[in-house]
């Protein structure tokens, strides 16, 4: 496990990139057991095409560029493409916008992903290097509730079930994933799980410095994380 | 680490069998008179019942015959008899040589008082490395530098250039701040609050917060630990340490710098909510370390927690002589999630059948058992809440009518205190004409707060705490 690890992340530094592409984090989590979307990279509007079909629509679409870390900002994100004449159009206008934005960007591909289904409860996991602690593990409520509230928990890594379990019950708005109004609860098992998993990864390579799975979707059976970072670094 | 392996190291810190003070001085504007004074007599302001050290003292200044009517030797080579602990406070400059010296002569641990090291740019950077390097060869451990140094008032022991000893208690506290410890010192004297040690370390060039940690949870006077720091050297020691003593003795801590990482250049959503205080409170949470918001309540956790079992569960009877302070006491205590339940029917009864209850009295939780309370009924209310397995911990809340007994309110809190064994908090609000009463309670180990919402504070601690021992013990 930790070896494929080991030989994405050389890879990624024989290029002298400090950040992994998205489809090289995915394949991180993967490896981790994290779950991801399923996913294929097209270098065509062909091939884009053929990859949904098979992963089944709606899904999103992301640009793959070393020059390109944050994808959204420069028009290099699509969600909810419905159908094959959405997805021709819209892996077209990203690679324009993102040229505009970045005339001397590199291409890598596109990456195709699945649609995470609706209804998720947003989370967000992570990992960094303190300088006092060394690795450490991040969790909180996603999406608005980290920007307003950062309702979030720290412990440092790795740690193991019974301690993740400390950490969801331990935020202010737990009870949004344990169901509020006779909601049904989020699979909190697959969280103590997923944020275990995330803390070991961070503990396990001194290369990396940063791990974000933000936002992942806490569904009432299992999650799924929709975006993955990871930066090396000291 | 090991723990006791630590402690025995720490324990010639505070058993010392003979002190040299080296940059002693006759002048008691200088650090090195008023640490002979402190050593000698217990500090540079006396009170009565106040003591110094009982061992051998020996100042080292080479200009002088004596101070303070002891023996002054030229060095620390010249000392004749055995010299465990040495308090250095000569200019940093001479540091790494007088090291050598106190390496020669056999001296296992050392003070350094003295200023002007890693925290005074490059070149006292480099004479921190000199000195550590020279001790660490030689076997010796530092506290230090730019430090005030330790009190231990169970061995009459005040080897810093704090004011004066404080009272024997039973919280140690642990100070990255020298400043504060004086003026902790000097609060404490007023609101005789003791201490089993007081330990101001500084610039932690060798010692840090893990290795007083394991002094503390083997001393035998200290039953909670208070930290204030503002940072460790080594985070996963403190968190492995921690571990290990908070099982055993509460551990509560002012972390100081909350402002957030700042210039860490960072990447990910997670290193920008990554701040170094967020980061210290899950790893005191890990650790089991109970964290303070201020000075005020790191002392009353410490007060409590030294001297309190803690809770078994979260359920509280509020007993009290005024209705509104009940109220307030049960806002605080449920907005912490703890529980005010109501008492069964039979109790209510009981109390009733008593005939020495008012006839408004409330008949509930908080027991208002009414303005004109009596001792007879605080005992009878006290018994039934005290002996009933419906309750963890009693609050009991005095305020002060005409016709309030204090002192006698105080001995049966104690008397039930002592019979049921149940942590009790009591707020006997006031000042000047209860303190006969409070005085009597914190003499029997009952932590009074004249707030009541502190009252409450503690008891949630008390319950967290119990928790937090509960599920590390199972394993």
């Amino acid at each position: 496990m930790k070896d494929k690890v080991e030989e994405i992340l050389e890879n990624v530094q024989k290029e002298g990139r400090s950040w992994l592409l998205e489809n090289e984090a995915e394949e991180i989590f993967e490896i981790y057991g994290i779950q991801v979307p399923g996913r294929e990279v097209a270098t065509s509007e062909k091939e884009a095409a053929r990859i949904a079909s098979t992963l089944g629509y709606p899904v999103a679409l992301k640009i793959l560029s070393p020059q390109v870390l944050h994808k959204s900002d420069v028009g290099g994100v699509k969600l909810g493409i419905q159908n094959e004449e959405e997805l021709k159009k819209a892996y077209k206008e990203m690679v324009e916008k993102v040229g505009e934005k970045i005339p001397s960007f590199e291409l890598r591909g596109i990456l195709i992903q699945k649609m995470a289904p609706p209804g998720g409860k947003e989370v967000i996991i992570g990992g960094i290097k303190d300088p006092t602690f060394g690795p450490v593990v991040m969790f909180g409520l996603g999406g608005i509730w980290v920007e307003v509230f950062k309702d979030v928990t720290f412990r440092v890594a790795p740690v193991e079930e019974k301690e993740a379990r400390r950490m969801i019950e331990e935020i202010k708005g737990k009870d949004i994933l344990f169901g509020v109004r006779g909601e049904e609860s989020g699979d909190i098992e697959a969280l103590v799980s997923a944020i275990s998993k995330i803390s070991h990864l961070i503990a396990d390579f001194p290369q990396i410095k940063e791990i974000d799975a933000n936002p992942v979707f806490l569904y009432s059976k299992n999650l799924l994380c929709v975006d993955a970072r990871i930066v090396l670094g000291e | 680490m090991n723990i006791h392996k630590i402690s025995e190291e720490l324990n010639t810190f505070f058993y010392p069998r003979g002190i040299a003070v080296i940059g002693a001085s006759s002048n008691p504007k200088k650090v090195g008179y008023g640490v002979v004074k402190g050593l000698k007599e217990g500090g540079m302001y006396s009170r009565p019942g106040l003591k110094g050290f009982s061992g051998n003292i020996y100042p080292v200044n080479p200009s002088h015959p004596q101070i303070l009517g002891l023996k002054c030797y030229p060095s620390v080579k010249d000392i004749p008899g055995i010299v465990d602990l040495a308090v250095i406070c000569v200019p940093a400059k001479v540091v790494p040589v007088v090291m050598k010296e106190c390496v020669e002569k056999g001296v296992k641990s050392v003070i350094i008082i003295s200023a002007g090291f890693s925290e005074a740019g490059e070149e006292g950077k480099r004479l921190q490395e000199e000195f550590l390097k020279i001790a660490r060869e030689g076997g010796i451990r530092i506290i230090g530098p730019n430090c005030l140094g330790i009190l231990y008032p169970p061995n009459n022991l005040n080897a810093s250039f704090g004011l004066t000893l404080p009272y024997s208690g039973k919280v140690a506290f642990i100070s990255q701040s020298g400043a504060l410890v004086d003026s902790v010192i000097d609060w404490a004297l007023k609101e005789k609050y003791g201490f089993s040690a007081v330990i101001s370390y500084g610039n932690k060039a060798d010692l840090d917060v893990p290795h007083f940690l394991a002094w503390a949870c083997e001393d035998e006077y200290t039953h909670a630990i208070c930290i204030y720091l503002e940072g460790v050297n080594d985070g996963r020691l403190l968190l492995e340490v921690s571990k290990e003593v908070t099982p055993k003795k509460p551990v509560i801590a002012l972390k100081a710098g909350k402002s957030s990482a700042g210039s860490r250049a960072v990447s990910s959503h997670t290193g920008s909510l990554s701040g170094s205080y967020n980061v210290y409170l899950g790893a005191f949470r890990q650790a089991g370390i109970i964290p303070a918001n201020s000075l005020t309540h790191m002392f009353n956790l410490g007060k409590a927690l030294s001297s309190l079992p803690p809770l078994k569960g979260n359920r509280i009877a509020i007993v009290t002589n005024g209705g509104g302070c009940g109220v307030l006491c049960t806002d605080a205590l449920e907005e912490m999630g703890m529980e005010v339940p109501a008492p069964q029917e039979e109790m209510i009864k009981r109390l009733d059948a008593t005939g020495l209850m008012h006839p408004a009295w409330s008949r509930n939780n908080p027991f208002d058992i009414v303005g004109d309370a009596t001792p007879e009924r605080y005992r009878v209310a006290l018994e039934e809440v005290m002996k009933s397995p419906l309750f963890d911990g009693v609050i009991v809340i005095q305020t002060l009518q005409t016709m309030t007994d204090t002192v006698k309110d105080a001995e049966i809190v104690v008397e039930m205190f002592k019979k049921y064994k149940k942590p009790i908090v009591t707020s006997f609000m006031g000042g000047e004409l209860t303190q006969e009463g409070v005085k009597i309670l914190e003499e029997n180990g009952i932590p009074n707060f004249n707030d009541v919402y502190d009252a409450a504070t503690v008891m949630h601690a008390l319950y967290i705490y119990g928790k937090w021992r509960e599920k590390e013990n199972e394993g």
